[in-house]
């Protein structure tokens, strides 16, 4: 492609929020159609990315200069394939040591040591089978997000505005090949999101956001750190000081990580832990808790349920997969040797979530906590998928991350109709609303049922794969992972039929005309509306079609989950499962 | 010029080389400055005219420009004054980041001045003898030098500090800061009469090169290492690093905002420049001993300022605190000690400058008559009264948390890098866990002005220890804050620099990498 399009699909909304910013707030109806043009066009032009990318036959990227073991690193190709990278540089310092006034420089003095290593960072935009997914997921669900918000939202603009940077911030996290401007943008994004969190929402939406952003950036600022690590580690290992993830993952091969040493407890002997492993975990710190991983996941139940149907829509739909997103390019690649040592713990982490999700959402009576906790539940299965390093469950993960973000907007956007129309979000309140709002409660159904991996529905190929490739590793956690599909029946089917089944209960009173009396008094009808029906219909349409004919979609992401597994599998004992890797040319016939 | 004026038998400038006297222009100027104020106040009717601060202006602009030029001819050897003084990069780098504090503070003055009540003419005095003190300071390669700046540089702030002479909690402050301040000058002294009796000099050259020269270095020795504590000390109190922070949250509190807004930054900018090149550089040979004090100094400011921010109800206390924080953070590169230290401790002196002054800015902006706004109930919903300044305020707390897009980011990227390269990681640690806790009463600042909820409001906070800190009613602040052009242009640019910096440290980093350190 011969246009910088990852920098213009990351401009447009970011030149879409300056010219919202002019409009009059006093403009609703332009304000929401100017904001679902602009999503719009990112979407468009995000599907010519994904369109154009998986035109392109992969190839290897970026070369290294300098040397290691000897051995030159300028043959050494990145373990994963970028396409569209465009590369300007941002700040670059030279690694002159004469900062000091020579003519003092003499004698025992601490700056005639060697000087600081210079520190290079660019904006470095790329993108693989892997984000191009989750780009395509990012547009579309922004676009059904600004569909979804209502002109009578009060404070219109600065929503709409706070929601294009937001995109801004989810679109950079995705593409940025940099490990500094990943970081910039990974923490950039929270500042519109707290903005809107605070601004929208329930009444105890202050505390949710604080909760959210001290979660977020105690863990991320651990990952800072060990970027920093990583830079100095590799730097002083192979000579090579970069933040550029390519050149980094090429470096890695060459990146001495064997246990030295182990001690002793309870009759057993541990490695003792060398600094890769420190910095997978400090990564691994911050992704576990923006998927989240179970004992990092207590911000999430709060923020979702005190958030807007249009923020959760792309919230819980694209946010939360930036953690699983962050543990497959950098956890995988940067640290090989460290995600085979600690891949029982993050299997663990993941079933605990999985079946911590799934019997915590049994015990809601609010639905959005419901639809909350069953997010937790279903991102376990993405890290479980992606754990497994092997390349059934990493396609299966990443399949699921899209098969996600769709079903968990589908969902919020369902609850938040019965939200919008009874102003009770509780299944004690509500009760067999099918009979009065008939449409509705078919498009709940298809979701809900895509909620538990129906076959047929799109979850049921994401959560198989990932089975298939969790049961390859370790029989037992699939097994006890597969318990969490029996529960997601349970709490989506609790949740279905207590809302739509049984004798009509609603606030205003059992009586069929006072209920579609309050519901039309607050949103002017009881069934879905034209503009519910068109939000809703793509993520179902999409949720069958990729459900009855998943064959190009798995097809498109498992070379880049092949190459993930292999950059995972670089400089280890090779397991069962890393004899199976061959780089695919066609989908099903990829493990041997 | 020179050559005529030394050519006239009775000015006794023949004793000065015209080089001389060019090194140390800046402070010629600003000093000058001070003088034709203090001359002028005499002669113009007292209120409400703005010569005085335009002049100051004028001054200020003529230093500043001044102190480019001499950047960019960068003489040969900045050593002046027989190694009194160095007007070198680094000297030049701290003397703009003063100057331009300096500047932003006398913009905002007469609008702050009047509202508060206090237009007189000594303030703009006191203002430019102190900015001399700091100028003098930043290029000291002198023991005496040092503390000549020190003292030049504390006395007019221990009268602006009460300068609200009608109010009780501004004479308190004076007070306590012309005490405290008084024992840390003696702390300082002692110290340096300590290293001045081992080596037997007091310029910082002559001391480098007998350290170095292994006689003293090689041994242990407890008086030098006694004057090296003393004087760390006595610098620590000036930066307000914890333990020797006591003076601070009294002082910043009390003292009119304005006044607060120039301590803790310019005040901070050069006590950090002598703390920079008395201890990265001249002291460098001793480095093994100072190094870690220094740290923990370090990491207690870090600490004890993040955790105790958390709890205060008023937005002035909240950055004494977070000014102890910052300190700490700051401290992270005199105790790495190194040249990439010693820049990434330069970028974050120049970036707390913006952010830390943008922030006090708004809370000048916001005071009125007899009082400065700053309590967390005045502040509650900010942003329908005063959108832009509420958003303005907003960028500075996530500049002084360290968020992207802000200064304070790639401030602390710096720091941290230049600690984990020195293997320092008990410092980028601390640093991150305080950094985590900063981000609570940051963005709860935000929250009160964007949300304005029943809970954000601070009902119950408001109470200390039974003591209503509000009083029994607190009187809804004036709805129509009318903001003058001088000060929305000064919070505006802070704003705006933040920002820019934040997306593009290249134009910092870029002046940093041409410093020197002229330290014996």
């Amino acid at each position: 492609m011969s246009w910088p399009i990852l920098a213009v699909i990351l401009l447009v909304p970011l030149g879409g929020a300056a010219v919202l910013l002019g409009v009059p707030a006093s403009r609703p109806r332009v304000i929401r159609l100017s904001l679902i043009g602009v999503t719009a066009a990112t979407l468009g032009l995000s599907a010519v990315l994904l369109v154009s990318f998986l035109a392109v036959p992969s190839k290897g990227a970026s070369h290294l200069t300098g040397t290691a073991n000897g051995q030159s690193l300028s043959q050494v190709h990145s373990p994963v394939s970028f396409q569209f990278q465009e590369q300007v540089s941002w700040l670059h310092t030279s690694s002159s040591l004469s900062q000091f006034h020579p003519a003092f420089n003499e004698g025992n003095n601490a700056f005639n040591q060697a000087g600081p290593p210079p520190i290079n960072f660019s904006f470095h935009l790329g993108v693989d089978g892997l984000a191009v997914w989750l780009i395509a997921l990012a547009c579309l669900l922004f676009l059904v997000a600004a569909v979804v918000l209502s002109r009578h939202e009060e404070r219109l603009k600065p929503f709409a505005v706070l929601m294009l940077l937001s995109q801004v911030g989810v679109i950079g996290v995705l593409t940025s090949l940099d490990l500094v401007l990943f970081y910039f943008f990974w923490e950039a994004a929270l500042i519109p999101l707290y903005f809107l969190m605070i601004g929208w929402g329930d009444e105890r939406r202050g505390r949710s956001a604080l909760k959210f952003i001290i979660y977020t950036v105690a863990g991320s600022l651990f990952m800072l750190l060990a970027i920093l690590g990583v830079y100095f580690v590799t730097g002083a290992q192979t000579g090579v000081y970069t933040f550029d993830v390519p050149t980094l993952m090429a470096a890695q091969s060459f990146v001495s990580t064997t246990h030295a040493s182990t001690f002793s407890l309870f009759g057993h002997s541990f490695p003792v832990l060398n600094p890769q492993d420190w910095l997978f975990l400090a990564f691994a710190l911050a992704f576990a808790i923006k998927v989240p991983l179970v004992p990092f996941h207590s911000w999430l139940p709060d923020a979702y349920a005190s958030g807007k149907t249009p923020f959760l829509v792309f919230f819980a739909g694209i946010v939360s997969k930036l953690g699983a997103f962050g543990f497959i390019r950098y956890n995988l690649t940067l640290f090989p040797q460290a995600s085979h040592l600690f891949q029982p713990l993050m299997m663990g982490l993941a079933v605990a979530s999985i079946l911590y999700g799934a019997l915590a959402a049994l015990a809601q009576q609010d639905v959005k906590r419901t639809v909350a906790y069953a997010s937790i539940s279903h991102l376990g299965f993405v890290v479980l998928g992606i754990f497994s390093l092997n390349i059934d469950g990493l396609n299966g993960a990443i399949i699921q991350m899209v098969n996600h973000g769709i079903v968990i907007a589908a969902l919020f956007i369902c609850v938040g109709i019965f939200e919008a129309r009874f102003a009770t979000r509780s299944l004690r309140d509500l009760g067999g609303l099918a009979k009065t709002m008939p449409v509705m409660a078919g498009m709940f159904l298809v979701v809900a049922l895509a909620g538990l991996g129906m076959p047929l529905l799109n979850s049921f190929v994401g959560e198989f794969l990932i089975l298939l490739g969790a049961f390859s590793v370790s029989p037992a956690w699939a097994v006890v992972a597969s318990l969490g599909v029996i529960l997601a029946c349970w709490y989506m089917l609790r949740m279905y039929q207590g809302l739509t089944q049984g004798p009509l209960r609603a606030p205003g009173g059992p009586e069929e005309s006072s209920v579609i009396e309050q519901a039309v008094r607050r949103v002017g009808r009881i069934d879905l509306g034209p503009v519910e029906l068109v939000a809703l219909a793509p993520l179902v349409a999409l949720m069958v079609f990729i459900g009855v004919y998943p064959g190009p979609i798995i097809h498109y992401s498992r070379f880049s989950a092949a190459q993930y597994v292999q950059a995972a599998n670089r400089g280890t004992v090779a397991s069962p499962a890393a004899h199976r890797v061959v780089l695919p040319g066609s989908g099903h016939g990829g493990q041997g | 010029m020179f050559r005529i004026l030394t050519a006239v038998p009775w000015l006794p400038l023949h004793f000065v080389p015209a080089g001389n006297l060019l090194g140390i222009l800046p402070i010629l100027i600003v000093g000058g400055g001070a003088v034709i104020v203090l001359l002028a106040d005499l002669m113009i009717p007292r209120r409400g005219n703005l010569v005085l601060p335009v002049v100051s202006g004028v001054v200020l602009l003529g230093a500043l420009g001044t102190a480019a030029g001499q950047w960019v001819v960068h003489a040969a050897n900045p050593i002046v004054f027989n190694g009194a003084y160095a007007n070198d990069r680094f000297a030049l780098f701290a003397d703009f980041v003063i100057l331009v504090t300096a500047l932003a503070v006398v913009a905002l003055s007469p609008g702050y001045l009047r509202r508060r009540g206090m237009e007189e003419g000594e303030y703009y005095i006191l203002l430019l003898a102190s900015v001399t003190g700091m100028l003098v300071l930043t290029g000291a390669l002198n023991l005496i030098v040092v503390f000549l700046g020190i003292e030049l540089l504390s006395i007019p702030l221990y009268v602006l500090a009460g300068f609200a002479r009608d109010e009780p909690l501004p004479q308190e402050a004076a007070m306590k800061y012309l005490l405290l301040g008084g024992f840390a000058s003696a702390f300082l002294v002692y110290g340096m009469a300590l290293i001045y009796g081992e080596t037997g000099h007091t310029g910082l050259v002559a001391i480098h090169h007998v350290l170095t020269a292994g006689a003293v270095a090689q041994q242990f020795d407890p008086m030098l290492l006694a004057g090296i504590a003393l004087v760390a000390v006595g610098l620590s109190f000036k930066v307000s690093a914890a333990p020797f922070h006591w003076w601070t949250p009294d002082v910043y509190q009390g003292s009119p905002a304005l006044v607060t807004t120039f301590m803790s930054v310019a005040t901070k900018v050069a006590a950090f420049a002598v703390f920079l090149r008395l201890f990265s550089a001249t002291l460098a040979p001793y480095r093994a001993e100072w190094q870690v004090p220094i740290a923990v100094v370090a990491i207690i400011s870090m600490v004890f300022g993040n955790v105790v921010a958390v709890a205060q109800t008023s937005v002035k206390r909240l950055l004494a605190y977070s000014g102890i924080a910052q300190a700490g953070y700051i401290l992270i590169g005199v105790a790495v000690g190194r040249p990439d230290g010693t820049q990434a401790s330069l970028y974050y002196l120049a970036g707390y400058a913006v952010m830390n002054t943008g922030a006090f800015a708004v809370i000048t902006i916001l005071s009125r008559r007899g009082e400065d706004c700053d309590r967390y109930s005045q502040l509650s919903g900010l942003v329908r009264r005063q959108p832009l300044l509420a958003g303005l305020m907003a960028i500075f707390m996530l500049s002084l948390a360290g968020f992207p897009l802000t200064v304070g980011f790639f401030g602390k990227f710096f720091l941290f890098s230049a600690a984990i390269h020195d293997g320092q990681l008990p410092l980028a640690i601390w640093g991150i866990l305080t950094s985590a806790v900063s981000l609570f009463y940051y963005l709860r600042v935000i929250l009160i002005m964007f949300g304005g909820l029943p809970e954000a409001a601070p009902d119950g906070e408001l109470k200390v220890a039974g003591v209503s800190l509000d009083g029994a009613a607190v009187a809804a602040p004036d709805a129509a804050v009318t903001v003058g052009v001088p000060e929305g242009v000064v919070v505006v640019l802070a704003g705006l620099g933040t920002l820019a910096l934040g997306i593009f440290p290249a134009v910092i980093y870029s002046l940093l990498q041409g410093i020197t350190v002229v330290h014996g």
